[in-house]
């Protein structure tokens, strides 16, 4: 009996012409794991909405075929009683937070589940020990990977013999990458049906049994997944050579950043050249992110200095710094707010052509007239990077450019980045745990760790780290 | 608030019912020559009870509020007894919250479903709790992006209400979304009754003396005061 079985599937969401999914033939079976893969809107997640039941009872559309979980049809079945066969992790694990604690989280599930305390006791552990995180830890305290962490140990706390994870890896580094996949790896040895729906393939390819692609609404299975994985999951060459300017564009002196008493930054060291390309990484919760807030000049350090030499007479980080230092963050619907995607790229920009030949290199212009909270994850990332570049900043800096971006879209995105930095000699700084673009956009490599920089260098710096943490 | 709640707190319902004794039977005695030795008492009593960390947080507040009011009722009335009825009111206000504000929400949550409340209340209220702190992140996560797009200044006033409002909107139906999806994924139904309470809540001897203190002080200062 498999666990999940599709036949002939198709999906046409509401007020849609074409079909989602047409025509799918699926099956997970016990004791394996199986990865979901496909480009950005492909209807990776579409599919598991069906199976959890997510569509069509939340989520309205026509759905035809057959869909059968521990060999039963789901028919007539609440999402609710699917569920407690199925072990769901949604995207966005920040949003599915509810408890204050680390171990009321995890045990929430297995409470609805009607588990006895003592099973729920050793559920929680388990969980926790395979996802190393401290259950009496303060939910809020946690950095974006640990509440991943935090979500997937919730849902396997539950128990099901199914579970299905919709990009789990988006905010983990290398090692929760690893430690999550190896823990999977280990449910499905000892007999639980896995699908993993992920991009980022070099992580989750060695553990997988069997792989699936979906294109253009067809599903199907890869045969040679090895060579599958190096057509789309190479690393990107870097076509660029090291581009300096004269001096520093930014220069920290044993920077410091405290909230309460928790210390994030412990006292970094960092010269960012100008016109230079500066990859930060480290490992989930070390203070990357603090230190570009930092940087950008968003936040103040709590003690040391934070020199910048792109506009020396700005004494505030006002209108006139952001136009100079482009930020581009993580979730892009906290920097999109114009009604169409054409006025969005056009905002603060200071040459209207410019913004315009902008657009069509990252192949946006037929994309104007849309509203651009209504676009894809991917597509909106593209208008944001796009709409900050408009404004013909000396600085960009990008916060994890890459999160749900298809190796497609990554290719594309990196080397327009790369083609504007080569024809204005802008200082690049990114920040990034993912290895496929991590030599693409780097000439100096800064390592952070527990709060300081463990290791500065080139980009063989970032290749042995990344390389570490993940082989 | 987190900060000020105790290590071991009392039973959670018994916090929130001794709040709202203190605070009926404070203003009661408010009128009373000896009043304040009764929520005097009860403050005492908090502190050794493990409340130490609020009992010492609502000093400054208790105090500047006694303070404006004193002032203003001795002001008008040149009454001293009228006064320090006024500082009485202020003082069972405070040492009322004390209670309240040495449990955690969801320690109360968890004692609510320990008594089976329904579960429609205890999500709503886990969810209540944790919305604003979610609120005020959003909102400071929001007003950052929109300095870094150049739209934070209040001097453009309609590109501000875009840059804030569309995305704040956007982000909280997101979560709302997400996270009833999520819920419902990981097995909550409303009105389900097989479920269980990993960690109960019990009545504890601790909590029993504390009652038996409580009530006996209340009544005593009820009779005599």
């Amino acid at each position: 009996m498999s666990a999940v079985k599709l036949k002939n599937v198709r999906f046409t969401y509401e007020g849609q012409k074409s079909a989602a999914l047409d025509g799918v033939d699926f099956t997970l079976e016990y004791g394996e794991l199986a990865l979901l893969s496909g480009v950005s809107g492909s209807g990776k997640s579409t599919l598991m909405n069906i199976i959890c039941g997510i569509i069509p009872q939340v989520v309205k559309g026509r759905l035809d075929g057959e869909v059968y979980v521990d060999g039963k049809s789901v028919k007539g079945e609440t999402m609710n009683s699917i569920c407690r066969k199925v072990g769901v992790v949604l995207q966005n694990s920040d949003a599915q937070i509810i408890q204050d604690r680390v171990e009321a989280e995890i045990a929430f599930g297995a409470e609805n589940l009607g588990m006895p305390p003592e099973r729920i006791k050793e559920s929680v552990d388990n969980a926790c020990e395979r996802m190393q995180l401290d259950k009496n830890a303060f939910t809020r305290t946690l950095s974006g990977g640990q509440k991943q962490r935090l979500i997937a140990a919730a849902v396997l706390a539950m128990r099901q013999k199914i579970l299905i994870l919709d990009e789990p890896l988006a905010n983990l580094d290398a090692k929760g990458a690893r430690m999550l996949m190896e823990s999977l790896s280990r449910l499905a040895e000892c007999g639980y049906a896995v699908m993993v729906i992920e991009h980022r393939l070099d992580a989750v390819m060695h553990y997988a049994d069997r792989v699936w692609h979906l294109e253009n609404a067809q599903l199907y299975t890869v045969k040679d997944k090895y060579a599958y994985l190096s057509s789309r999951a190479l690393n990107l060459k870097d076509s660029v050579g090291k581009i300096l300017g004269q001096g520093n564009a930014f220069s920290l002196e044993n920077v410091k950043y405290a909230v309460r008493k928790k210390e994030i930054l412990r006292g970094i060291d960092l010269d960012i050249p100008m016109g230079g390309r500066t990859l930060i990484t480290g490992e989930n919760g070390c203070g990357k992110t603090t230190l570009t807030r930092i940087i950008a000049r968003l936040v103040k350090p709590t003690s040391g200095e934070m020199r910048q030499y792109i506009s020396p007479k700005s004494k505030r980080a006002n209108a006139r710094w952001f136009a100079d230092v482009g930020v581009v963050y993580q979730n892009p619907d906290y920097q999109l707010f114009m009604p169409t995607v054409k006025s969005e790229v056009l905002f603060g920009a200071r040459d209207k052509n410019y913004a315009l030949e902008l657009a069509e290199r990252f192949c946006v212009t037929h994309l104007f007239d849309r509203h651009p909270h209504s676009l894809s994850e991917g597509q909106k990332r593209l208008v944001g990077v796009c709409a900050v570049l408009a404004t013909r900043p000396k600085v960009l800096l990008l916060d994890e450019p890459t999160v749900g971006q298809d190796y497609g879209g990554l290719e594309r995105m990196v080397g327009i980045i790369n083609g504007i930095h080569v024809q204005t000699g802008n200082t690049l700084i990114t920040v990034t745990h993912d290895k496929r673009c991590a030599d693409a956009l780097c000439d100096t490599a800064a390592i952070v760790s527990d709060g300081v920089i463990s290791d500065i260098g080139g980009k063989e710096k970032a290749r042995v780290f990344m390389d570490r943490n993940i082989s | 608030m987190e900060r000020l709640s105790a290590k071991r707190a009392l039973y959670p319902l018994m916090s929130v019912f001794t709040g709202i004794v203190v605070l009926v039977v404070g203003l009661i005695l408010a009128k009373r020559e000896y009043g304040m030795i009764y929520l005097g008492g009860v403050w005492l009593l908090l502190l050794l009870f493990g409340y130490y960390k609020a009992c010492l947080a609502v000093i400054p507040f208790a105090a500047v509020t006694a303070g404006i009011f004193c002032a203003v009722t001795y002001a008008l009335s040149r009454d001293v007894q009228s006064t320090l009825s006024a500082a009485a009111r202020i003082l069972a206000v405070c040492v009322a919250v004390i209670a309240g504000m040495g449990i955690r929400p969801s320690a109360l949550i968890s004692n609510l479903s320990t008594l089976r409340a329904p579960r429609s209340i205890t999500l709503g209220m886990m969810i209540a709790v944790g919305f604003f702190p979610l609120l005020m992140r959003e909102t400071k996560q929001i007003r950052e992006a929109m300095r870094t797009r150049g739209a934070g200044s209040m001097l453009r006033p309609t590109v501000f209400y875009r840059a804030f409002l569309l995305p704040l909107v956007i982000r909280l139906v997101n979560i709302s979304d997400t996270l009833s999806l999520s819920v419902e994924t990981r097995g909550f139904l409303i009105g389900d009754k097989n479920y269980t309470v990993y960690k109960k809540t019990v009545f504890g001897i601790k909590d029993g003396v504390f009652a038996v203190i409580f009530t006996l002080g209340t009544v005593l200062a009820v009779i005599f005061l």
